[in-house]
This record gives structure tokens, C-alpha cells and sequence, in this order.
């Protein structure tokens, strides 16, 4: 592939996609309460880790996209839903944190599961 | 990866002070190297994720004390160099060139 100046202006404004097109089920769906699982691995993640353990419940499901997790490394797409997940402030942060902000962060399927 | 560059939740780094007007880029050096992604994304076959771990590895105190756009050439100097694009040695040269005052 090369770069040819009429696709500069399109990658410049809106980057490329991480979306896909393939047909996977989601493992879960809106209202469900899940927990984050204890994921570290030495290799590339886009959970934060404050979440790990974490309990939470799916607002939102996105849609399929290329699993960033094996993808940094030339393992495969490995494609799979990713939802907006809502987390009390004093889930994540503690009995300090106060009792009426909550968190919305996007959690691939592969980082969590039921409650 | 648990590395420094996942920040979220850390006490004592103070808070988030925006810039006020903020231009786009600060040095036209970061002009040259956010078009660099387009550039050589598309010949050499890497993927904005493993460009992205590529900046985690950084070492912690370097991230830290680094900017955004140094962090992203970072991140091309080791992508390219694992294609063979471009050595280690040769990036040496050319800085020890300009350094030197050479063009």
C-alpha cells in the first residue's frame, strides 16, 4: 500500500478505524454486572489497570473490533465486542472517592466476566 | 502491560492545567513527526498497537520527563528498526552528526 495525497487529508482528520466487520456474538448485554478480571500481562492491554478486579455493569455495547491485546503483537485480530462500562467513583477509588461520580471506560469482552 | 504510562489514579502528580490557545504543535519537529505515522504505516506493516507498546517500554523515568511527540518517535525508531528499516547505529550517527552541527 502506498500513501497517495488523496487519502492524507481522511487518515490526518479521523485516523484509522479499529472496527470490523466480523459477525462475533457478544458475551454480554446491556445491564449485565460483571467483573473485571485480574489481567496483567507483561504485553500490550488497553485495560487500565485500576479496574482490575473491579466490578461494574455494561451501558453500552459498541460493536466488534480488532483486540488491541493480541493485535500489538502479530498474535490476530482476535475481533470482539467492546462496551462502555459504568463503575461507582467508590468502586474504583474507594470509600473517599465520592458517592455519586461514576466512571463510563471501554472494556473489551476478553478483560471481564458475569458477576 | 503495568507500566508508568498507565497513570490513571496515581496521587501527586498534580492536576491537568490546559494550555490556553494551544497551537496544534508546538515545534514544526512535531509537524514532520505526526506525518510520519502516515508515512511509514503504510510500507512498513506495523499496527497503532504495537506503535502504542512501543511507547510503554519506554523507560519510566525518560516517559516521564519526555513529550508526546518524543514519545512518538520513539516509538518509530523501534518499529522500524525491528523491519530493518533503519539500525539503531544509524540514528546514533545522524544525531552525533547534527549534534556535531552537521545537516
Amino acid at each position: 500500500m502506498l500513501l497517495t495525497p488523496d487519502i492524507v487529508p481522511v487518515i490526518a482528520a479521523t485516523g484509522a478505524s479499529a472496527r470490523v466487520a466480523a459477525r462475533v456474538a457478544p458475551r454480554f448485554r446491556v445491564g449485565d454486572r460483571i467483573r473485571v478480571r485480574n489481567h496483567n500481562p507483561p504485553t500490550h492491554t488497553r485495560l487500565p489497570g485500576y479496574l482490575r478486579g473491579k466490578l461494574g455493569a455494561i451501558e453500552q455495547d459498541y460493536g466488534v473490533f480488532v483486540f488491541p491485546d493480541t493485535h500489538a503483537h502479530g498474535l490476530g485480530q482476535k475481533p470482539q465486542h467492546c462496551y462502555s462500562v459504568r463503575f461507582t467513583a467508590r468502586e474504583v477509588w474507594g470509600p473517599t472517592a465520592s458517592d455519586r461520580d461514576t466512571l463510563r471506560v471501554d472494556v473489551f469482552d476478553d478483560y471481564m466476566d458475569l458477576a | 502491560m503495568n507500566g508508568i504510562h498507565d497513570l490513571g489514579g496515581m496521587h501527586g502528580l498534580g492536576p491537568v492545567v490546559p494550555e490556553k490557545n494551544e497551537p496544534v504543535f508546538h515545534e514544526p519537529w512535531e509537524g514532520r513527526a505526526f506525518a510520519l505515522f502516515a508515512g511509514t504505516f503504510v510500507f512498513a506493516g506495523y499496527t497503532v498497537d504495537e506503535f502504542r507498546h512501543a511507547i510503554e517500554k519506554i523507560e519510566p523515568a525518560h516517559y516521564l520527563e519526555s513529550s508526546y511527540y518524543e514519545h512518538w518517535l520513539h516509538a518509530f525508531e523501534e518499529v522500524l528498526a525491528k523491519r530493518g528499516f533503519v539500525s539503531h547505529e544509524e540514528l546514533d550517527a545522524r544525531v552525533e552528526k547534527l549534534r556535531a552541527g552537521g545537516q
